[in-house]
């Protein structure tokens, strides 16, 4: 089941170039077939090693021109999945080629969600939250960091989710299915993320009432109540709001000038 | 003349780097800001206005085929402007979105045009001629590029004069309003980040994190690291119907799949 075996030296070539021809995924993304021409260029070096006929490289590269959508930094371990596949197809003449591009379908769409929450929704927010902070003391070391914080993890990923996938090959559905590591991997990234999300709208999201209510002879404001009752309450009412209306099918970009006109008006009545 | 150019190249040049790099986010306001910043000889400013900028973007990512506000295009020219007209990150928001709205169709645009090369890809492929799909692959990535230099430089050439007369007429009762404005429009980002993830069963992690920082002022990384051993302990520890009869097999393949 479980291949603990030493890649060969000719495998770990192979892996550096399934690495690098990974980088193009999405240079011609299109409505049509979206990341498909990147895809099917990332499958060459596979394609190329298994088939040595121009007809069978031909029927490869067009099997892999399908459609294809996944988050780009985690597209290797697909693209090592089908390596085994493909290796396993030039070598088996009884092997369904349809299962090759079935696992990929299957795949694609996990691996987006898992590769979504991990690098856009959580990765990308812990770095923006280090960077930022650096970038508004006006410290050059902000966007670098930023992007190292990012891209180190990204590009082990991106390598390493190569191997795996190679690695696994055609028992990975099967494991995924029976241990449920998708399922895992995802409620532990939604959670991850979910609460880094809940910390950075807490530390950005800034709304604070200048109303003063005054009874008798005593001014009372308001933000200082609200903060007793809980700190940062304004904001996260705000955020959920805006939650409830994407949730019903606003438009984001409506939501965001509805919101600007908020601060507008909010800021020249005086209650923000 | 001068100035219209280094934006155009920036915004082509940082355009063609995502693309080719497999995404590594050198298009986010505030890597974009920066670079403009050191460009025009303000680095101050342009990190200034790509920290606000980023939070406002924060939720404007691809994901799937929707296309969302141009955040290069709308960081890159907005923090131009602020600059040449020696204004502040206010200013660069309040154009920064709409440029980014507008600029939104270039994407549409590109990602229709390339829909045609699709078939002559086809051709390629039947041909198995990989330089050819690479070319083309680059080519699609180019044409992209050339609309955003072009963008980039008319914008400049053309529009700074506008654009600064403009600012110059905005009152200050509204550019008070938009700061306000900036400080709630991350809301809307997190709001869009939250929406595929958040349901009715799992909203109480979100509150945790931010109750975390709410009361307790944790720094994100900090939290971070909480929300990795709490997932553990509920993926793991109270892992579902399957989770504590495991046999040993299964176990190590997760292990390894935790170590990628």
């Amino acid at each position: 089941m479980s291949d603990k075996r030493k890649l060969t030296k000719d495998e770990k070539k192979l892996m550096r170039e399934i690495f690098w021809s990974s980088f193009m995924l999405e240079a011609s993304y299109n409505y049509e077939r979206q990341q498909a021409l990147g895809y099917s260029i990332g499958m060459w070096p596979a394609i190329k090693r298994y088939y040595k006929n121009e007809k069978d490289r031909a029927e490869a590269l067009e099997r892999h021109m399908n459609i294809f959508n996944t988050t780009p930094h985690v597209v290797t371990t697909i693209t090592g999945v089908a390596t085994a596949l493909e290796k396993e197809a030039s070598e088996n003449p009884s092997f369904d080629k349809k299962i090759i591009n079935n696992v990929k379908i299957g795949l694609m769409g996990p691996f987006a969600g898992i590769g979504d929450s991990l690098f856009w929704g959580t990765l990308r927010i812990i770095a923006v939250g280090i960077g930022l902070s650096l970038a508004q003391q006006g410290s050059i070391l902000g966007p670098i960091l930023f992007l190292l914080l990012f891209n180190v993890p990204h590009m082990l990923v991106r390598y390493y989710g190569g191997v795996f996938g190679y690695k696994f090959g055609t028992k990975i559905m099967d494991q995924a299915n029976n241990s449920g590591i998708m399922q895992k991997i995802s409620k532990g990234a939604t959670i991850v993320g979910l609460m880094v999300i809940g910390a950075m709208t807490a530390s950005m999201v800034k709304l604070e009432s200048s109303l003063v209510f005054t009874i008798g002879d005593e001014k009372i404001p308001m933000q200082e109540y609200l903060d007793q009752i809980f700190p940062l309450l304004l904001p996260l009412l705000y955020t959920i709001l805006m939650f409830y209306l994407l949730k019903k099918g606003m438009k984001p970009t409506t939501i965001l000038l509805v919101t600007i006109a908020i601060g507008i008006i909010g800021s020249l009545i005086g209650i923000i | 003349m001068q100035t219209a150019l280094i934006v155009g190249i920036i915004l082509a040049l940082l355009w063609f780097i995502e693309k080719m790099l497999g995404t590594p986010m050198v298009i986010r306001p505030i890597v974009v800001s920066t670079i403009i910043g050191a460009a025009l000889g303000d680095v101050q400013t342009g990190l200034l206005v790509g920290a606000t900028l980023e939070l406002v973007f924060m939720g404007f990512i691809q994901v799937g085929g929707a296309v969302p506000p141009d955040v290069l295009v709308g960081a890159g020219l907005g923090t131009a402007y602020a600059i040449i007209g020696n204004n502040g990150a206010e200013v660069a928001l309040a154009l920064a979105l709409p440029i980014a709205l507008l600029a939104q169709s270039i994407k549409v645009l590109v990602f229709i045009i390339r829909s045609w090369f699709m078939d002559y890809a086809m051709k390629l492929a039947k041909a198995a001629n990989i330089k050819g799909m690479i070319n083309l692959n680059v080519g699609g990535l180019l044409l992209h590029c050339a609309l955003y230099f072009v963008v980039g430089f008319v914008a400049i050439l053309f529009g700074s004069n506008a654009v600064e007369a403009f600012v110059n007429n905005i009152p200050d009762a509204i550019m008070n309003g938009l700061e306000v404005a900036g400080g709630l429009l991350p809301a809307v980002g997190f709001a869009l980040l939250l929406l595929p993830m958040m349901k009715k069963t799992n909203v109480l992690y979100f509150l945790l994190g931010f109750s975390l920082l709410a009361y307790m002022n944790i720094p994100i990384l900090g939290i971070t690291l909480f929300g990795v051993v709490l997932a553990f302990i509920i993926v793991y520890e109270f892992g579902g119907k399957n989770g504590g009869d495991q046999d040993t097999t299964d176990k190590e393949d997760e292990e390894e799949l935790f170590d990628v």
